[in-house]
């Protein structure tokens, strides 16, 4: 058990590796910042002199090099928009997306788990039907279009919520319904396949056949069981909820990381998308390893595996 | 002794799916006094796990009792409210199943999942109802019991989580246990321990069982009376005696054959040639006349009645139908 | 369900498949007709396809016509709304309706041929790391790790910010940010099936190991990628239009669902139009292809039949 986690600690190593190699390796292609950082009519020895103090002119491997050694000391380079260090930026802006987040998972927890039990427990029937269709429909909607078709809605026609911005607690609803739409369209299919997975087993039987009510039959002996895969694969879907982020930052702006990102690759500022695209990274492969730690921690047939 | 504890008449028990409807159970009639082990035998398929399921309503969705009575202690189960039911589930009857390992919850405590039916049937505290978990696992011969109180069913071996399942099922003192093949999944070793303390347990509680197996062996072993499945209906009926020493029915005969016995060691084992027919489209006559040696005309247009012996025997074949019949037309020409 | 009616369910179905085995395409169709969503799926598919090859011939207009008298016009069911824009028309002017056609052929075309590019990195990469195992397998699991480790959209950003974006960039983009599922898909299936007896018999009579790869392995995933890759093609779609959506997907004339649905948004508070329409045409598209994946998925996959 010990060892596997220390096993799996390990693999992180070489994939924070070969990220930073993917993510400089476009970075050098997309060539140079320096015109993007002088005027257009800077004279050419300008050009040449900051590009030597930026350590441009060094082969690949050097350059490479010396920017691993920088980001191991936190060191991502200036943002030439903001002036100021990549990683504190992209920091500053960490927590409005955390927000974002946290508030669509509650909001899709909520709404997923009993409708995923329900229509689990209900199979074929009209609430299964319209429970199924409703998470179907929330998976084929773009995620971006549904935020757009919110603003429509309660912003523009009803004038419920603000439109953009972050502040007040009505600014966080319509970003987080709109995101958590397609997460809770994912959790509920989920729930609802592996409800019916569990409500199949021998135990279930056995359950009913000790005397207990339904409730204790299908949300203790069922449902825990249910939680395993549910956790593990929600947890395994970071990356898909940040890539969500992304979008719906954009669509309500909303000052967070995503936002930050689009602006940044749009400009070609590249310090900030190398350290965004790091901090993602790293956030991911955190949760993918508490999705491992929680798997082990619910199921406890691993231990005698 | 004498007085019945369940008596099943006439029960038909059909799934409802989408390829048709599946008469699982077909006009199923027998009975278990106080105390007595009653064995169901037959292959997969016969209907026999149907039938005890049937029993306390455990089929899933698709299953239906559709016609038929099921009387506990004088009362018509079928009739029964979902809240009656669940009073005696458990409690005045408990099941074991065939597979220990998936028919305990895998992300439960033995102790928690032994606890449920204590705390819910006999209404006792949460100490109390360990104690009692602690007493039961004793009883069924578990070693270091607060041990296992507290393990999870995957850290227990296969024998280990049958005599759990067994001390969890007679935790409520249950008048019936109903047993489906619970030797099945486990070691010879092993079965032959789990059968002994089953029998000990029963007559030391006088709790009746209804063991649901197709193992011939297991039958003489445990059961005072046998009750043959075959597609869905009961072929025969008998004491486990009468049975092994005069089987009837040609199915029953089959099945004694096929069983190894010692000194046929060297002899080719017999075995009863085709296969059950498809629940789908049941033959109109004998469901068992594709396969049956001695099939006879009216075998494959008519369906046999049950021919009821004075040994208390139960046959439902053609051949014997066919000697009762004479035997009375004889008698008759005698008294006239 | 309990063992017993499993037992006999799985029975009747084994039975009646072996006896109405007349055609095989018609017992797909048969298979197909008793889905609902299956179906459905399938005519939503096959109508997107009809309209992405034919619209040339359906739409009124072209995609980029200009009319600067006829602009922001609603649908034609609304107040001065005609038939002759029935979608309405943008703020150049340009029919709605044409532009939802012709992007179709966009959107469908980069999301089913990022898939095949996806699909092609995806299996290559697990069939050498399944069957070669050891370093190799190390390694290109690492990969795939760092790859799951960077959101698909953010990583496709990131390169689309780099080189000029057109429509085989994007596809290229979205084949190379994708192929990760593909790889562990097939990496673990060969891992099973190179225990089997009937690979290590291959391999003990000397035959190549390209051979055993392509007559023995790849026959085996082929369900399971079908499954995958049809679902693949829907998230795709919904990929190429936030990307568009963006700015940095197509580039004009060229014109994708997202590209619509971005222009519109600028007029959201007086012609609603320009961004509901096309994202219909997304929902409806992907969730067609969804149903005729769920399906496939029910059909194909023995562990999910019922």
């Amino acid at each position: 058990m010990n060892n596997y986690f220390v096993r799996r600690i390990l693999q992180i190593i070489p994939v924070l590796f070969i990220i930073s190699f993917i993510v400089f390796t476009l970075v050098f292609v997309a060539g140079d910042p320096v015109s993007l950082m002088l005027p257009d009519d800077a004279p050419p020895e300008a050009r040449e002199e900051l590009r030597e103090t930026m350590g441009l002119n060094e082969p690949f491997v050097v350059q490479y090099i010396t920017y691993m050694g920088n980001m191991l000391q936190g060191d991502f380079g200036e943002s030439y928009r903001f002036n100021q260090p990549a990683l504190d930026i992209v920091l500053d802006r960490l927590p409005a997306t955390m927000e974002l987040a946290i508030f669509a998972i509650v909001i899709a927890t909520a709404v997923a788990i009993p409708l995923g039990i329900w229509s689990a427990t209900k199979q074929n029937t009209s609430l299964d039907l319209i429970a199924t269709g409703a998470a179907v429909i929330g998976k084929a909607m773009p995620n971006f279009w549904l935020g757009i078709m919110l603003i429509l809605l309660f912003s523009v026609t009803l004038g419920m919520f603000p439109v953009s911005g972050r502040g007040t607690a009505m600014h966080v609803i319509l970003p987080a319904v709109t995101l958590a739409t397609g997460i809770a369209a994912e959790m509920t299919r989920l729930i609802r396949s592996s409800m019916l997975d569990s409500l199949s087993q021998d135990y279930v039987r056995t359950a009913r056949s000790k005397g207990l009510k339904d409730r204790i039959v299908v949300y203790k002996h069922a449902f825990r069981n249910s939680l395993i895969p549910v956790v593990t694969i929600t947890f395994l879907q970071t990356s898909t909820l940040v890539g969500g982020t992304l979008i719906t930052e954009t669509v309500f702006a909303w000052p967070g990381l995503g936002q930050l990102l689009i602006q940044a690759v749009n400009t070609r500022d590249m310090a900030i998308v190398q350290a965004s695209v790091f901090i993602i990274a790293i956030l991911v492969i955190l949760m993918n390893l508490i999705a491992d730690i929680l798997y082990r921690f619910l199921d406890p047939r691993i231990k005698y595996n | 002794m004498s007085e019945k504890l369940l008596e099943i008449n006439n029960l038909k028990t059909h799934f409802f799916t989408e390829a048709g409807v599946v008469p699982s159970v077909d006009d199923v009639s027998f009975s278990i006094k106080k105390g007595e082990i009653v064995a169901v035998v037959g292959e997969s398929g016969s209907g026999k796990s149907v039938t005890s399921l049937s029993i306390m309503n455990l089929l899933d969705k698709a299953g239906k009792v559709v016609n038929g009575e099921i009387l506990f202690d004088g009362k018509d189960l079928t009739k029964a409210s979902e809240k009656e039911l669940r009073n005696l589930r458990g409690d005045d009857i408990a099941m074991i199943f065939q597979e220990p390992l998936t028919s305990l919850n895998p992300v439960f405590t033995i102790g928690n999942q032994m606890m449920e039916p204590i705390r819910l049937h006999l209404k006792l505290n949460k100490k109390d109802a360990k104690a009692r978990c602690i007493e039961m696992l004793d009883k069924v011969g578990i070693p270091r019991a607060e041990k296992v109180f507290d393990s999870f069913p995957h850290s227990l071996s296969g024998g280990m989580r049958q005599r759990v399942m067994i001390a969890m099922a007679l935790s409520c003192n249950p008048m019936l246990l109903i047993a489906d093949e619970p030797t099945t999944a486990l070691d010879v070793t092993i079965q032959a321990q789990i059968l002994n303390l089953m029998r000990d347990i029963v007559e030391d509680l006088g709790t009746a069982i209804l063991l649901i197996t197709h193992d011939l062996g297991v039958v003489a072993e445990m059961a005072d009376k046998v009750v043959v499945m075959y597609a869905g209906q009961v072929v025969e009926y008998a004491d486990v005696f009468t049975l092994f020493k005069n089987p009837k029915h040609p199915y029953t005969q089959g099945l004694i054959e096929s069983t190894p016995k010692i000194n046929q060691l060297y002899e080719k084992l017999h075995s009863i040639p085709g296969t059950v027919p498809n629940p789908l489209n049941y033959p109109s006559g004998c469901r068992f006349v594709d396969r049956c040696p001695f099939a006879m005309k009216q075998c494959i247009t008519h369906e046999p009645n049950n021919t009821y012996t004075a040994d208390g025997h139960t046959v439902k074949c053609w051949l014997h139908e066919m000697d009762r019949i004479e035997n009375e037309t004889l008698k008759e020409k005698v008294r006239n | 369900m309990s063992h017993e009616s499993q037992a006999v369910v799985n029975d009747i179905s084994k039975d009646e498949l072996v006896e109405n085995r007349p055609s095989s395409l018609k017992r797909w169709m048969r298979l197909l007709w008793r889905s609902k969503t299956g179906t459905v799926g399938l005519i939503i598919v096959v109508i997107a396809l009809l309209v992405a090859i034919f619209a040339p011939l359906i739409a009124p207009y072209q995609p980029q016509e200009i009319n600067p008298v006829n602009m922001l016009k609603p649908p034609f069911w609304m107040e001065n709304g005609s038939m002759e824009n029935i979608l309405g028309t943008d703020n150049l002017g340009r029919d709605i309706f044409s532009r939802i056609l012709y992007g179709s052929q966009i959107s469908i075309l980069v999301g089913v041929m990022s898939v095949v590019v996806a699909g092609f990195i995806g299996v290559t990469v697990g069939l050498v790391s399944g069957y070669f195992g050891g370093i190799i397998d190390n390694i290109l699991m690492r990969l795939v790790d760092s790859f799951l480790a960077i959101p698909t959209i953010l990583f496709a950003l990131v390169i689309l910010a780099i080189f000029d974006s057109g429509v085989f960039t994007l596809i290229i983009v979205l084949g190379v940010t994708n192929w990760v599922n593909y790889a562990r898909l097939v990496r673990g299936e060969v891992l099973t099936l190179k225990e089997r007896d009937y690979v290590k018999a291959a391999h003990s009579i000397g035959v190549s190991n390209f051979k055993i790869i392509v007559r023995h392995l790849l026959p085996n995933v082929i369900s399971s990628f079908i499954v995958i890759s049809t679902l693949s093609v829907a998230t795709t779609i919904i990929l190429e239009a936030s990307l568009s959506f963006l700015g940095l997907g197509v580039q004009p004339p060229t014109v994708s669902w997202g590209s619509i649905l971005s222009d519109g948004r600028d007029y959201l508070s007086t012609s609603w139009w320009l961004a509901t329409f096309p994202g219909i045409a997304i929902t409806i598209t992907v969730l067609g292809i969804i149903f005729l994946g769920d399906w496939l998925r029910d059909v194909l996959d023995p562990r999910t039949q019922k």
